[in-house]
């Protein structure tokens, strides 16, 4: 257990009286509060703190080996048993790496993006160059690694993000041309690795490498998620821009008001993953078509399991993707982005007695939002307080089974823009030169 | 012998408030408590609070609810400066889990 303030300024031991989950359960035996009374004495009177400052810039460590694959294997193992891997293979930061990642920044190494909560270790552009070489990754994702990582420094509650016990993870929504130039994926497997468009796992997993060895998010330890999905890479994806239909917007424009085309990140703190199954199977019209699917989604999202209520006034309940080939079909019969969110937000409301039956309504109750203490007097209760709080995503692949739904526990919805330095076209063209031509993004 | 430098990917950690003094003796001080009331600290709280009444002479233990209860409320600043205004000699926050 580590002091969860210290990203505050404080030292990050502090003085506590730790006890085993089961003491803190309903109808507990507190016995050992009282067989251990002495060191709640001790820590008002006695306690002193044994951190000791490490200011100034990271330090750099070595290890020796016969051949340089034995000094990776030993690089791997320090890392590793200093609590800074994640069990997969990782490229030690060496200077020369770092380096050639930092030819993707438009900001100076040492430029301060905060501290990252709840350990509070400051976070520089070096800093973020050092676990996106870790990750694997190129000079050409910095920009949307450092972008994001400004977002989540800002996002409200983001030290609890951090820690909080539903374990949410950052999904990297990325809108603008940067997505296609540096091989980000916005169809077929989005979520999940693909050769040909490897930039989302290195970024997600550069961030994840940074919550946990600079923001002290370590398994039971500065993060207490439970279950801790998608935690290897977080989620790093595009918008499927070229599948919107006519009129609609990317997201971006909608959610932050970010001009169309702008390279941006948006950040949603998601706690789930989950395939709605939205094709009909017989002989339904389009428009059944179509609105059993919505049913479905909406039947889904219509479940008092309390994962929305941080989000409920200012950020969102989750992310409704929803397959290009699908918003097309969809636009077609009269649907908009408008009436989609509308449709999902009236009819995921959850009748109060529903509510009452799950105790959702004491969670309610005790929020740290006045507006959101409020809702408990609407019934039906929406997951949210108004459609737009909704995400809707035109992304996947191009077939219309599915829409996916990324549940949320996200008090805001964060966006920012993307920098790119002026020699980003040359990093571009390095990158088709070692990673080949990828599809309609070669430059040589 | 291949020699690997790299960087420690941990960040600089910076001190800038230390932690409050310790009391040299619980004897004679008044003591509060800051709660969030989860995790059974309304039933652990008072616990605590009988058992440092009958340690330390003298000594006085505010009520558990003396201050704002709950996670929305105890971290404000109406909280610190109430905390401050009762004059209190240490105060012990719960339940965290």
């Amino acid at each position: 257990m580590k002091n969860a303030v210290s990203g505050v300024g404080l030292a990050p031991d502090a003085s506590m009286v730790t006890f085993p989950i089961p003491m803190f359960l309903p109808g507990s035996d507190l016995s050992s509060l009282k067989e251990r009374k002495r060191e709640f004495y001790d820590g008002l009177t006695r306690w002193k703190s044994e951190f000791t400052q490490t200011a100034g810039s990271a330090k750099m460590l070595a290890v020796e080996g016969a051949t340089f694959e034995d000094a990776l294997v030993k690089a791997n193992n320090l890392l590793l048993t200093n609590l800074w891997g994640d069990g997969l293979p990782l490229w030690p930061a060496t200077k020369e790496r770092v380096d050639w990642i930092l030819r993707g920044s438009t900001l100076p190494r040492t430029h301060v993006l905060g501290k990252f909560p709840p350990r509070g270790g400051i976070t520089t552009i070096e800093t973020c160059a050092i676990a996106l070489a870790m990750a694997g990754g190129r000079p050409e994702y910095l920009p949307v690694l450092v972008a994001a990582v400004d977002a989540c420094l800002a996002a409200e509650g983001f030290d609890q993000l951090q820690a909080t016990s539903g374990g949410p993870f950052p999904a990297v929504i990325v809108n603008g041309s940067i997505a296609k130039q540096i091989r980000l994926n916005s169809g077929f497997g989005l979520l999940g690795p693909d050769p040909q468009r490897p930039a989302g796992a290195s970024i997600g997993r550069a961030l994840r490498l940074m919550q946990q060895n600079v923001g002290g998010a370590l398994p039971g330890v500065g993060t207490m998620a439970i279950f801790g999905a998608m935690r290897y890479t977080n989620a790093v994806f595009a918008e499927d821009e070229e599948g919107l239909p006519p009129g609609w917007l990317p997201h971006a424009t909608a959610r932050h008001g970010f001009a169309p085309g702008t390279n941006s990140v948006s950040i949603v703190f998601a706690s789930g993953v989950t395939n709605v199954r939205r094709r009909g199977a017989k002989k339904e019209t389009p428009e059944e078509d179509a609105l059993n699917g919505m049913w479905r989604m909406a039947d889904f999202m219509r479940t008092p399991n309390l994962a929305a209520l941080a989000g409920w006034e200012k950020g969102t309940p989750g992310i409704m993707m929803i397959p290009p080939i699908v918003a097309r079909r969809m636009a077609e019969l009269g649907w908009t982005q408008n009436s989609i969110r509308e449709f999902l937000w009236k009819n995921s409301k959850i009748p109060m007695d529903q509510m009452r039956r799950a105790g959702a309504p004491a969670w309610i109750e005790i929020d740290a939002n006045p507006v959101t203490r409020d809702s408990i007097k609407l019934d039906p209760w929406p997951i949210c307080q108004k459609p737009d709080n909704i995400v809707l995503l035109v992304a996947g692949g191009g077939h219309p089974t599915h829409s996916y739904w990324l549940q949320a526990h996200s008090p805001t919805v964060e966006g920012r823009v993307i920098r790119v330095p002026e020699t980003f076209e040359r990093l571009l063209a390095d990158a088709d030169r070692d990673l080949g031509c990828g599809e309609d993004v070669c430059r040589v | 012998m291949v020699k690997l430098e790299f960087h420690d990917p941990s960040g600089v950690l910076e001190v800038t408030q230390p932690h409050a003094p310790r009391l040299t003796s619980l004897d004679g001080k008044r003591i509060g408590f800051v709660s969030n009331e989860q995790w059974q600290a309304y039933r652990m709280l008072p616990m605590l609070k009988e058992m440092l009444e009958q340690d330390f002479p003298g000594i006085t233990v505010l009520p558990i609810d003396a201050y704002p209860q709950g996670n929305a409320l105890i971290g404000t600043e109406e909280t610190a400066a109430l905390v401050k205004k009762s004059r209190v000699d240490a105060v012990i926050v719960g339940n965290a889990a």
